[in-house]
C-alpha cells in the first residue's frame, strides 16, 4: 500500500496539470508556476463566461424578421445539441448564462407563424418535418433558446450553399449518435422524458442507433450552444477557404503536379502559379474582409456586431481548460467541415480488405503509413494516463482516417502528437475533423512527402530573424549555428515537446484562433527575443544550441511568451509571410524537383541547407537566383546547385566523361563559367567575411580600449578621492600633533610647578633647620640662664625655699632636656616628642 | 588589467570559430570539437543511443523525434585528448530526409544506424550511406551501427552483412545495444580515435 502510494506520489509530481511528463529539471519551476497557472485559469474562465453571456445577451436584443426565421431553423440544431450537452454534463456554464434570460420564451410563442415561413423554403423541409417534436422539447427547456439567436448567420449561409443543406438534412442521424455513448444511454434511461424523446425518432434512426451502439465509443459531440457565436464566425472563414480551394483544385490539381509544371515549362508558368498561390493564400488571409463582404451581401451582418477584438484579447490571455476543446473546434470550424458518415467511411475502408480504389500507387503507401503509425503510437506522449489501450486505439483510428482522407499527405511524424493532444481535449471524431482543419488549411503543404512549405517557412523565418535580430544572428553565424536547426523542429511540432505544456496550449489557442500559422513565426521570434541576450554570451555552437533548447523548454511564463509574440510582432502578418514565401518558394521547389529526378549531373539534395547557407553568406544571392529561375532552365539548375558543388568540395571534373552531347558540353561550359564566377564570388565573400571578422575584432578592441579608458578614468577618480582622504588624514595628524605638543607643554608646566614646589619645600625645610638651630641655641642659652639663676638662688634662699626651687628646675630640665635628646634621635618627629613629653 | 590578458585569447577563439563553421569543428590538438549526425530509419534507436551515451539512461518508450534534437557530450580518450561531440539526432521517417541535409552538412561524423531485427532498416542505412557519399562532406567519417543487439534471437540481419557492407564503403562497423549499454561508449571512443587530428594535417 505504502509503496504504491509513493509511486503515485512520484508520478503526480513528474506530470503537469495536463498529465504530460515533466522533465526532472523542470519539476521545481513547474511547481513555482503551478499557482500562477491556477490563478490565470480562474481569471480567464470568469472572463470567458462573462463574454459568452454578453454575446448571448446582445444577440438576444437584436431581432429582425429574417433573423427570427433563422432562429426557428436553428432551434432544431439547438435542441439536438442540448440533449448532447445535458447528457455529457458539460453545459453547466451555458445553463448559467442562459437561465438569466427567461424573456426568450416569448419567441417560442411565435413559432407557429414562423413555421409557415419555413414551409416557404423547400430546402428546409427536413427540418420542418421535425419541428413538432422539437417544440415539445422546447417547451421543456425554454431557457436554452438564448443560443438560438446565434444561429441566424449560419442558416443564411446554408441557404446559399447547396452542399451544406445536404449536411443539414442528415442531421437527424447525428442526433441519434449523441445518444450512442454508453454513459448517455444510462442517463437517458434514468430520465423517462428523454427516453420517450428517443422513441419518437424514426425507424431509420433507430437502426442507426443500434448500429452505432455497437461501437460503444463516444465518437462525436457537438460544441456547447454557448460557443455557437464563435463557431459561426469561424465557420464562415472555413467556407471561404473551401470555396477558394475547390476553385484552385479544379484549375491546378494538387500541389506537386503544379510544382513540376513550374519547373519544366519555364518562366511563364512559374509566374502563373505564383499568382494563383498568391490569390489563394491572400484570400485566406483576408478572411475577415471577405466574410464581411458576404455578410453584407446577405444583408444580415452579425459579424459587424461581433467583438473580434474582445475575443482576440481573450484568446491571447488563453482559453479556459474546460472550454478549450470546444473553442478550438469552433476556431477550426469543425462543424462546417464535418461531413456526416465520412469518418466512419474512412475507417470502414480498412475492413473492406485492402482494395485501393482511389489511387493506383496508393497500395504501398497506406501500408507504409500504417506501419509508421504503429511504430509511433506507443511513442506518443508515452505514459500519459489518458493514452491507455483505448486512447491508443482512438489515436490509431484518427491517424489512419486522416491518412486516407488526404493521401497527398498521408501520415507524417508530428501528426501523432497533434492527434494525441486533440484526443485529450475532445471526442474522437471531433479530433479527426480538427486535425483535418489544421493540416489541410493551416498547414497546407507542410507535412507532405516533400515538406515544401515547411522548408519555405524556414527560409522565411531565417530572413525575418536576420531582419529583427541582426546582432544575434551575427553571433550565431560566427559560432556556425543555423537558426533553422532549432526553429525547424519548433515549427514542425508546433512547439509540442519544445515548450512547457501551458505555453504550447497558449500558442495553439492563438494559432487556431487566427486561422493561419503566423503565430508560429511570432512565437519563435518572441523566444529569440527572450533568449537572444543569453545566446550572445555563448562561446561555441554546442553551448548555444543546448542553451536555446533548454531555455525554450523552461518557458513556463506562458503569458509573457504569448504577449511578447502577439504584441511585439504585429508587423509579422500573413500578408508579409505570403510575400516572403513567394520569394523563397522557387528555390525550394527547384531543389525538390532535382531531388525527385533522382540525381543526375547537377543533383543536389542539400536544398534547404544550402539555401540557408547561401543566406548566411550572401543574402542577395537568393534574389539573384530567383531572377535566374525565370530564364534558361539549364542555367538555373547549374547555377543553383553549383554553389553547393563548390562549397562541398565536389569536383565537376569527375563528371566530364559522362557528357557525350555537345549541347550538354555547352551547358557544362556554362556551368564551369558559373562555377568560376561562383568561386570568385565566394572568394570575395570569404574576403568580406574575413574583413567583417577583422572589423569585429577591431570593434572589439576599440571597445576594450574604451573599457580600459573608462577603467583608467575610474582609477584616476579613485586616486583623487584617495588624495583627499590622505589630506584629511594629514590634517588630522597635524591637529593631533598640535594637541600632543600642547599636552607636552602642559606636562612641562606641571613638571616646572612640581619643581617650584619642591624648591619651596626645600626652602621650607632649610628654614625649618635654621629655626631648629635657633631653637637649640635658644635652649642652650636658656639652660645657661637657668644654671645661672639656680646658682644665684642656692646662695641666697632658705632651706624651704631651696627644696621648692630644686623641684621646679628639674621639671624644666626634663622638659627641655628630653625634647632635645629626642630631637637628636629622631628629627622627623620633633613635635610628637614635644607633645609626648608635654 | 584582466581585460588585456584575455584579449588575445578571444581573438584566437574567433579565428577558430571561423574554421569550425566550415569543417565541422576542431578547437586544438588536445581538445577536439566535432559535429556528429545520427541517421537511420525510424525506430532503430537513434535517440536511445544518444540518450544512453549522454545521460546513461534507457527509456523503452522514448518519444518520437520531430525534425531533430540536439545533445552534446565530452569524452576523454586514452591519449588524453578530449572530444566534445555535438550530436544531432534526426527524425527517422522517410520524408524528413528532405530536412536531413540541414543537419548533416558540415558534420564531421555520420553515424548510420539500423536495427538487426529489421532488414528494411539495413536497406535504409545503405540509402543513407549513398546519400552521404554523394552529398556529405568528402572527408566525413562514417560509422555503421547495428543496434538492438540484445534482441539476437530475433536477428534478421547477419553481423557479417553489416561488416561486409561497412568494409566495402570504408566505414567503421559496430554492433550495439542501447538497452544494455553494450558497445555504446566504445562506439564513440572508436569514432574519437578515427578523427583527423589537426596536428597531423
Amino acid at each position: 500500500m505504502e509503496k504504491s502510494f509513493n509511486l503515485l506520489h512520484i508520478i503526480q509530481h513528474r506530470r503537469d496539470g495536463y498529465g504530460f511528463a515533466l522533465r526532472p529539471q523542470h519539476v521545481q519551476r513547474y511547481r513555482e508556476y503551478a499557482n500562477i497557472f491556477k490563478e490565470e485559469e480562474e481569471e480567464r474562465s470568469y472572463k470567458w463566461n462573462y463574454f459568452i453571456e454578453q454575446q448571448a445577451k446582445s444577440n438576444h436584443s437584436s431581432s429582425s424578421e429574417e433573423e427570427r426565421r433563422a432562429k426557428l431553423q436553428a432551434e432544431a440544431d439547438e435542441l439536438r445539441e442540448e440533449t448532447e450537452d445535458d447528457s455529457s454534463g458539460k453545459n453547466s456554464d451555458s445553463d448559467g448564462s442562459t437561465k438569466s434570460y427567461p424573456g426568450k420564451e416569448v419567441q417560442l410563442s411565435e413559432q407557429p407563424e414562423k413555421k409557415v415561413q419555413l414551409s416557404e423554403q423547400p430546402e428546409n423541409e427536413v427540418q420542418r418535418s421535425e419541428q413538432p417534436e422539437k417544440e415539445v422539447q422546447l417547451s421543456e427547456k425554454p431557457q436554452k433558446e438564448v443560443q438560438l439567436s446565434e444561429e441566424p448567420e449560419k442558416d443564411l449561409k446554408l441557404s446559399e450553399q447547396p452542399e451544406k443543406e445536404v449536411q443539414l438534412s442528415k442531421e437527424p442521424e447525428k442526433e441519434v449518435k449523441l445518444s450512442e455513448e454508453p454513459q448517455k444511454e444510462v442517463q437517458a434511461s434514468q430520465i423517462p422524458g428523454r427516453e420517450t424523446l428517443l422513441s419518437k425518432e424514426s425507424d431509420k434512426e433507430g437502426q442507426l442507433l443500434k448500429e452505432t451502439k455497437a461501437r460503444k465509443v463516444k465518437s462525436w459531440s457537438w460544441t456547447r450552444p454557448s460557443l455557437h457565436v464563435i463557431e459561426n464566425m469561424m465557420s464562415s472563414r472555413v467556407r471561404n477557404i473551401k470555396d477558394l480551394k475547390d476553385r484552385h483544385n479544379t484549375i491546378n490539381g494538387d500541389h506537386l503536379p503544379s510544382i513540376k509544371k513550374t519547373v519544366t515549362s519555364g518562366g511563364s508558368s512559374t509566374v502563373e502559379i505564383k499568382k494563383e498561390l498568391w490569390i489563394k493564400e491572400t484570400s485566406d488571409d483576408n478572411v475577415d474582409e471577405s466574410t464581411e463582404e458576404s455578410s453584407v451581401d446577405s444583408k444580415l451582418d452579425p459579424e459587424s456586431f461581433f467583438p473580434w477584438k474582445e475575443l482576440e484579447f481573450l484568446v491571447h490571455e488563453g482559453v479556459p481548460k474546460d472550454l478549450r476543446g470546444e473553442v478550438w473546434q469552433a476556431f477550426v470550424g469543425v462543424k462546417t467541415r464535418r461531413v456526416e458518415r465520412y469518418y466512419e467511411g474512412l475507417l470502414a475502408e480498412e475492413t473492406n480488405t485492402e482494395q485501393s480504389k482511389e489511387h493506383n500507387n496508393s497500395k504501398a503507401a497506406p501500408r507504409k503509413w500504417k506501419k509508421q503509425i504503429e511504430k509511433d503510437i506507443p511513442r506518443t506522449f508515452p505514459g500519459h494516463p489518458a493514452l491507455d489501450e483505448r486512447g491508443r486505439d482512438s489515436l490509431r483510428r484518427v491517424l489512419v482516417a486522416y491518412a486516407r482522407h488526404n493521401p497527398s499527405v498521408g501520415y507524417c511524424q508530428a501528426m501523432n502528437f497533434f492527434a494525441g493532444l486533440l484526443l485529450l481535449l475532445m471526442p474522437e471524431e471531433n479530433a479527426f475533423w480538427t486535425l483535418v482543419g489544421i493540416l489541410d488549411d493551416y498547414f497546407d503543404g507542410y507535412y507532405t512527402e516533400e515538406m515544401i512549405e515547411s522548408q519555405v517557412d524556414q527560409l522565411v523565418f531565417e530572413e525575418l530573424i536576420r531582419e529583427k535580430f541582426p546582432k544575434l544572428v551575427n553571433h550565431l553565424d560566427y559560432l556556425g549555428v543555423q537558426v533553422a536547426w532549432i526553429s525547424g523542429p519548433w515549427f514542425l511540432s508546433i512547439f509540442i515537446n519544445m515548450l512547457p505544456w501551458e505555453s504550447v496550449l497558449r500558442v495553439w489557442d492563438v494559432l487556431l484562433f487566427e486561422g493561419n500559422r503566423v503565430m508560429l513565426f511570432r512565437t519563435a521570434l518572441a523566444l529569440m527575443e527572450l533568449y537572444g541576450p543569453a545566446l550572445v554570451t555563448t562561446k561555441d555552437a554546442g553551448d548555444a544550441i543546448t542553451l536555446l533548447q533548454s531555455l525554450a523548454g523552461s518557458t513556463f511564463d506562458s503569458s509573457q511568451l504569448v504577449l511578447t509574440a502577439c504584441m511585439g510582432y504585429l508587423a509579422v502578418t500573413e500578408a508579409r509571410l505570403l510575400e516572403l514565401r513567394e520569394k523563397h518558394r522557387p528555390a525550394v521547389l527547384v531543389v525538390v524537383e532535382e531531388r525527385s529526378k533522382g540525381g543526375r549531373i547537377w543533383k543536389d539534395s542539400k536544398g534547404l541547407a544550402s539555401k540557408l547557407y547561401s543566406f548566411k553568406h550572401d543574402p542577395g544571392s537568393l534574389v539573384e537566383e530567383k531572377k535566374v529561375s525565370e530564364g534558361d532552365k539549364s542555367l538555373l539548375e547549374s547555377h543553383s546547385s553549383n554553389l553547393d558543388d563548390f562549397l562541398s568540395g565536389l569536383s565537376v571534373d569527375s563528371e566530364v566523361d559522362s557528357l557525350p552531347d555537345p549541347q550538354e558540353h555547352v551547358v557544362w561550359l556554362k556551368v564551369e563559367l558559373c562555377r568560376l564566377m561562383e568561386e570568385k564570388r565566394s572568394a570575395v565573400l570569404r574576403a568580406e567575411e574575413l574583413e567583417t571578422a577583422l572589423m569585429e575584432m577591431v570593434e572589439q578592441l576599440e571597445q576594450e580600449v574604451a573599457d580600459l579608458r573608462q577603467v583608467l578614468a575610474d582609477k584616476k577618480e579613485q586616486e583623487a578621492a584617495m588624495l583627499k582622504v590622505l589630506m584629511r588624514v594629514e590634517q588630522e595628524q597635524k591637529i593631533t600633533e598640535e594637541a600632543r605638543i600642547g599636552a607636552e607643554q602642559d606636562a612641562a608646566a606641571q613638571r616646572y610647578a612640581v619643581n617650584v614646589l619642591q624648591e619651596k619645600y626645600e626652602k621650607a625645610m632649610a628654614s625649618l633647620g635654621q629655626m631648629e638651630q635657633r631653637v637649640v641655641m635658644a635652649e642652650s642659652m636658656l639652660e645657661a640662664t637657668i644654671q645661672y639663676q639656680s646658682g644665684k638662688a642656692k646662695a641666697l634662699s632658705s632651706p624651704r625655699s631651696v627644696s621648692s626651687s630644686v623641684e621646679s628646675p628639674r621639671r624644666r630640665i626634663g622638659l627641655f632636656g628630653l625634647g632635645w635628646r629626642d630631637r637628636n634621635k629622631d628629627k622627623d618627629k620633633p613635635s610628637n616628642d614635644d607633645s609626648g613629653t608635654s | 588589467m584582466g581585460c588585456s590578458s584575455s584579449l588575445p585569447d578571444r581573438s584566437t577563439g574567433r579565428l577558430g570559430g571561423l574554421n569550425v563553421s566550415e569543417s565541422g569543428g576542431v578547437v586544438d590538438a588536445k581538445n577536439l570539437r566535432v559535429k556528429l549526425v545520427l541517421l537511420g530509419d525510424s525506430g532503430v534507436g537513434k535517440s536511445c543511443i544518444v540518450l544512453r551515451f549522454v545521460r546513461g539512461q534507457f527509456d523503452p518508450t522514448s518519444k518520437v523525434t520531430i525534425g531533430a534534437s540536439f545533445l552534446s557530450q565530452t569524452i576523454a580518450l586514452q591519449d588524453s585528448t578530449t572530444v566534445k561531440f555535438e550530436i544531432w539526432d534526426t527524425a527517422g521517417q522517410e520524408r524528413y530526409a528532405a530536412l536531413a541535409p540541414l543537419y548533416y552538412r558540415g558534420a564531421a561524423i555520420a553515424v548510420i544506424v539500423y536495427d538487426i531485427t529489421s532488414p528494411e532498416t539495413f536497406t535504409k542505412a545503405q540509402y543513407w550511406v549513398k546519400e552521404l557519399q554523394k552529398h556529405g562532406s568528402p572527408d566525413i567519417v562514417m560509422a555503421l551501427v547495428a543496434n538492438k543487439a540484445d534482441l539476437h534471437e530475433k536477428r534478421e540481419v547477419p553481423t557479417q552483412d553489416g561488416i561486409d557492407y561497412a568494409e566495402k564503403n570504408g566505414m567503421f562497423f559496430i554492433e550495439t545495444s542501447a538497452k544494455t549499454a553494450d558497445n555504446i561508449n566504445q562506439l564513440f571512443e572508436e569514432i574519437g580515435k578515427r578523427l583527423p587530428r589537426p596536428s597531423s594535417t
